[in-house]
């Protein structure tokens, strides 16, 4: 399954002829890097109005850089070269607020020189997984189009600044908690010790089935008590704090996928707690004893 | 600043006593870390003999050029000192600043060959070769967390750990000496005494001087402490009470040991858990809440405690989330 790595909104520019101008095409798209179910990367270039894929090049590591052109007096045009080719491709920065070009620049780069390193990362208002169409009008600070939850950049800078305090060890929490929550429910509230603990004394032999979860070389053995110390562990709760700001960012269709979840599931934590709901109802389902629900 | 390629490739690691221990222990050298609490006298006889003090703090940045109080740069100094050249790795290279001025350490081929690699080289091209040892960067990064839902990207160009910074404190020749990778060259803070406790008690003095000169409250700082491996002293004398029959103190050295081997556990646990990508066992997790038909009743839960904190919040109150 592909696996976007990163995205953010950008155009393309196409060559003049045989000159060496360059004209901006004002159509509306995004460069996404994902790796692809190939194994390798690729880089793509995804027109927003239509959703399609007009570009898919697939990179090898340290083949590709991508480079501001510094003759452009806009100053928002780069360049995709190859060292074993004489191929370039030319992109222009569709994000109305230019102050994040640098780190999408510094994020491709990092990208194409080691595929492994980079996070998971999207620009804001731009989400590559939502299947409608555009959902990102040119004016960037609606607030959500199509059902599909979009953070804002105060959200966002929020979202940072929230990370930010994550730190080591999970101490963080407290300046975040300083700031203001966004409006959705916390992830962090539905997995705690206290909601866990019933469920592990109700059903004792979670203890092996959860076991492959866990770290292969953890100095523990499968019980009860051990998984009890697992969640009441700085380490689980930085990881639930984790994927719970990522959900927020509402980017996360391409990851959830990856848990046989429906990209909507990726949107949020709600729509990610329903769809677990509707995968435990499926499973039982197929398990033959139906759960009865109201 | 860039924000770009100044990683090379290094994680965030956590600063934490039992990652520096499993560090240490990948590197071959047979030491601990510990935090330390207090720079009291008690406190720091427990670890004795201490090698080295690492005083971490948030940088608060636009910190002089100039050496700091009481010390003088001493650009002839003649050990091992590495310019901190890629964000990320201030960690590792604290330690290595640290074990690479103990005299007669043991440590492992790999980072001996290192160090004498880098000997006679200028601070800049010493952090360029420590930074570039691949070996090294895998040691380090094998204790950060897996990156698959890691929300770092979000956090540049300045990511978290651009704000700490890491000074390590040592004797040397002698002298106590300050080696900050942000500085051009290690700072000499004067002679110690060799009686009594040795070269921490100049170190205690300088290290309260620099806190010192911080307003209250403005920055945070940990220290952290490398010494001897307690284990094999412990057992030792525990041994040699046992064999002369004097039980009361067996016992106490005895209560050492299991404080120190529970300490261990729990770092080995820790260390496991850190490394550790939770999305397949949160999934599982939230999977069988749901199958109990539990995952209702605690979204639910969730809702009220997201209504409570915006009451609170309404009220003014600061709010805690954990």
């Amino acid at each position: 399954m592909a696996e976007t790595r990163l995205a953010f909104k950008a155009g393309r520019l196409f060559r003049r002829g045989n000159t060496n101008f360059v004209d901006a095409d004002p159509t509306k798209g995004a460069i996404l890097l994902q790796n692809g179910e190939d194994g390798l990367l690729h880089f793509i270039w995804k027109n927003r109005s239509t959703n399609e894929i007009e570009e898919d090049l697939i990179l090898f590591p340290g083949d590709a850089t991508f480079a501001k052109v510094e003759q452009s007096s806009w100053g928002r045009t780069y360049v995709l070269k190859f060292s074993s080719s004489n191929q370039r491709h030319f992109f222009w920065m569709q994000d109305a607020d230019s102050s994040r070009d640098e780190e999408f620049v510094g994020n491709v780069n990092r990208l194409l020189a080691d595929p492994s390193i980079v996070p998971i990362w999207y620009s804001e208002g731009y989400n590559p997984n939502s299947a409608g169409p555009s959902s990102a009008p040119a004016a960037s600070s609606s607030q959500a189009s199509a059902g599909s939850y979009q953070a804002t950049p105060e959200e966002l800078a929020r979202i940072r600044s929230i990370v930010s305090t994550l730190g080591a060890g999970g101490s963080g929490g407290q300046a975040a908690a300083a700031s203001q929550p966004p409006p959705e429910i916390s992830l962090t509230d539905v997995l705690t010790p206290a909601n866990l603990r019933p469920l592990f004394a109700a059903r004792p032999e979670l203890a092996q089935a959860l076991f492959p979860h866990l770290p292969a070389d953890l100095p523990s053995p499968p019980t009860v008590e051990t998984l009890e110390r697992v969640v009441s562990s700085p380490q689980f709760r930085a990881a639930v704090r984790n994927l719970d700001m990522a959900l927020r960012t509402g980017l996360l269709g391409g990851l959830v996928r990856t848990l046989g979840l429906p990209e909507e599931a990726g949107v949020g934590v709600e729509p990610f707690l329903r769809a677990l709901q509707d995968q435990a109802r499926r499973e039982e389902g197929d398990g033959g004893d139906r759960m009865d629900t109201d | 600043m860039s924000g770009d390629d100044d990683s090379s490739g290094w994680q965030l690691t956590e600063s934490d006593p039992g990652v520096f221990t499993e560090l240490l222990k990948t590197l071959g050298v047979p030491l601990v870390v510990d935090d330390l609490y207090s720079l009291d006298a008690e406190a720091l006889a427990e670890l004795q003999p201490v090698h080295a003090l690492i005083f971490l703090f948030k940088w608060v940045g636009g910190e002089s050029n100039e050496p700091s109080s009481g010390g003088q740069y001493d650009p002839e100094f003649p050990g091992f000192f590495a310019h901190q050249v890629v964000n990320n790795a201030c960690a590792t290279l604290a330690v290595m600043n640290a074990i690479g001025n103990i005299p007669g350490l043991k440590m492992g081929p790999q980072l001996s060959e290192l160090l004498s690699f880098t000997a006679g080289m200028d601070p800049q091209t010493s952090g360029m070769a420590i930074t570039s040892a691949d070996w090294l960067r895998e040691a380090h990064n094998a204790l950060s967390p897996p990156s698959a839902i890691s929300l770092e990207g979000l956090d540049l160009p300045k990511t978290t750990e651009d704000a700490y910074h890491f000074i390590v404190y040592i004797p040397y020749a002698g002298s106590v000496y300050e080696l900050d990778g942000l500085k051009q060259a290690p700072v000499k803070h004067g002679v110690y005494s060799e009686s009594g406790e040795g070269w921490v008690a100049k170190a205690r003095d300088v290290i309260q001087a620099r806190i010192a000169t911080y307003p209250p409250g403005a920055v945070e700082f940990s220290l952290l402490a490398v010494h001897d491996d307690p284990l094999p002293r412990l057992q030792e004398q525990l041994a040699q009470l046992q064999a002369a029959g004097r039980q009361a103190e067996a016992g106490e050295v005895m209560m050492k040991l299991s404080n120190e081997n529970a300490k261990r556990e729990r770092w080995a646990f820790e260390n496991s858990l850190r490394k550790h990508n939770y999305l397949g066992f949160i999934h599982a997790l939230l999977l069988n809440m749901a199958k109990a038909g539990k995952l209702e009743a605690a979204t639910e839960g969730a809702r009220k405690a997201l209504q409570e904190r915006i009451e609170r919040k309404k009220k003014g109150e600061l709010m805690d989330e954990d």
